[in-house]
């Protein structure tokens, strides 16, 4: 099969709906996830309700679009949720539920596609980390600190799966207008793109343009890479 | 699934992976897959894992070698085709009970 199989988490809304789009849009087979039902409705996308955290549900998730497509050319692991509050107020269940849907989520689909990759020798992995890690932002350590999770896992997964022709990069954006920040008082988010190095939002196209770089069949010697938007660096 | 299909894959599995590598080496049930005395290195074992659960899907049946059942065994389940057998053996035929 010469077209190409893109798996992006979290698509029923926010980031992950655009990219589905936008890949779509360029002739991709899309196979999206979130725990409710999805309104995209296109011929060549497959929509899974799971949560991301679900082991189990991941599991067969993979198999079957192994079975349907037998490869998987990419994995977007874009869903994730964010807490924003100061840590003394910050209940461990909060934390748990952070960590479950952005480390664990990442980590088995990294795994699971990972292995379909393996057997393909070819795969391009992108996960999502965020400015607030290197920023160090008040009120988000456990949201930071998930991300920085996941910075590890991508840059300890670019080796291992390195001999598998499969390459592991990270996207770490800066706020972008979506449910996951509207809760955010206006002066706490004018502060954060203050500290940005060019100091405004980003938008949906800022995402999709590092993630084509990524998936570009040229970037075959770029892997274990964070690129944070906005000249954000540590 | 009966244990001497469940065996049969394993060394077709094993075997295509020792001719993919150029080893000249033939599987059987004591063939050593994990320790020593294994032909196949870190990798090689990560790979031939990797096979070994998609050839079960191919024949319908969802196995998990990465369960913390395998990593906390005091015997490793990876030890020889035939131990991972067994192994493999328990995992189908808890799926053909939830299945019924
Ligand atoms: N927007 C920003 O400013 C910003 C900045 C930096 C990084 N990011 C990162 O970008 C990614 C996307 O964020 P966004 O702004 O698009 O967020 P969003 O608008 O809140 O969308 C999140 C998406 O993920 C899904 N999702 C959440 N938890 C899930 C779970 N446990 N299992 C399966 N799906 C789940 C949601 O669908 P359901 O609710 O149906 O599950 C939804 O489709 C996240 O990783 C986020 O951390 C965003």
């Amino acid at each position: 099969m010469n077209k190409k199989v893109m798996v992006i988490t979290g698509t029923r809304k926010g980031i992950g709906r655009y990219l589905s789009e936008y890949y779509l849009g360029k002739n991709f087979i899309v196979i999206g996830c979130s725990r409710s039902e999805s309104d995209l409705k296109h011929e060549k996308y497959e929509h899974f309700c799971l949560d991301v955290a679900d082991e189990k549900a991941v599991n067969k998730m993979i198999s079957a679009i192994s079975k349907k497509y037998g490869k998987i050319d990419y994995l977007i692991n874009n869903a994730g949720i964010a807490s924003m509050n100061h840590s003394l107020l910050t209940p461990l269940s909060v934390v748990e539920k952070v960590f479950k849907t952005n480390v664990f989520g990442t980590f088995v689909f990294c795994r699971e596609a990972g292995k379909i990759m393996a057997k393909n020798k070819f795969g391009r992995i992108i996960n999502f980390a965020t400015i607030a890690t290197p920023l160090k932002m008040e009120g988000e350590s456990v949201y930071a600190a998930s991300k920085s999770a996941i910075e590890s896992i991508t840059k300890i997964l670019a080796k291992e799966f390195s001999t598998y022709n499969i390459t592991v990069n990270a996207i770490g954006p800066t706020p972008i207008y979506t449910d996951l920040i509207k809760n955010v008082p206006k002066e706490k988010m004018d502060s954060l793109l203050n500290m940005q190095t060019i100091n405004r939002y980003g938008e949906f196209d800022d995402i999709s343009n590092v993630i084509d770089f990524f998936i570009s069949d040229k970037s075959n010697f770029i892997t274990g890479q964070v690129i944070f938007l906005g000249g954000v660096s540590y | 699934m009966e244990k001497h299909r469940i065996k049969e894959i394993l060394n077709k599995t094993v075997n295509e992976y020792f001719e993919s590598q150029d080893f000249n080496e033939k599987a059987n049930e004591d063939t050593v897959l994990f320790g020593k005395e294994s032909v196949l290195d870190s990798m090689g074992l990560v790979n031939v894992i990797i096979d070994i659960e998609s050839r079960f899907l191919d024949e319908d049946y969802e196995i998990s070698l990465t369960s913390e059942k395998a990593m906390s065994r005091r015997n490793s389940p990876f030890r020889t085709i035939s131990t991972l057998a067994d192994f493999i053996g328990e995992q189908v035929t808890e799926n053909e009970e939830i299945d019924e």
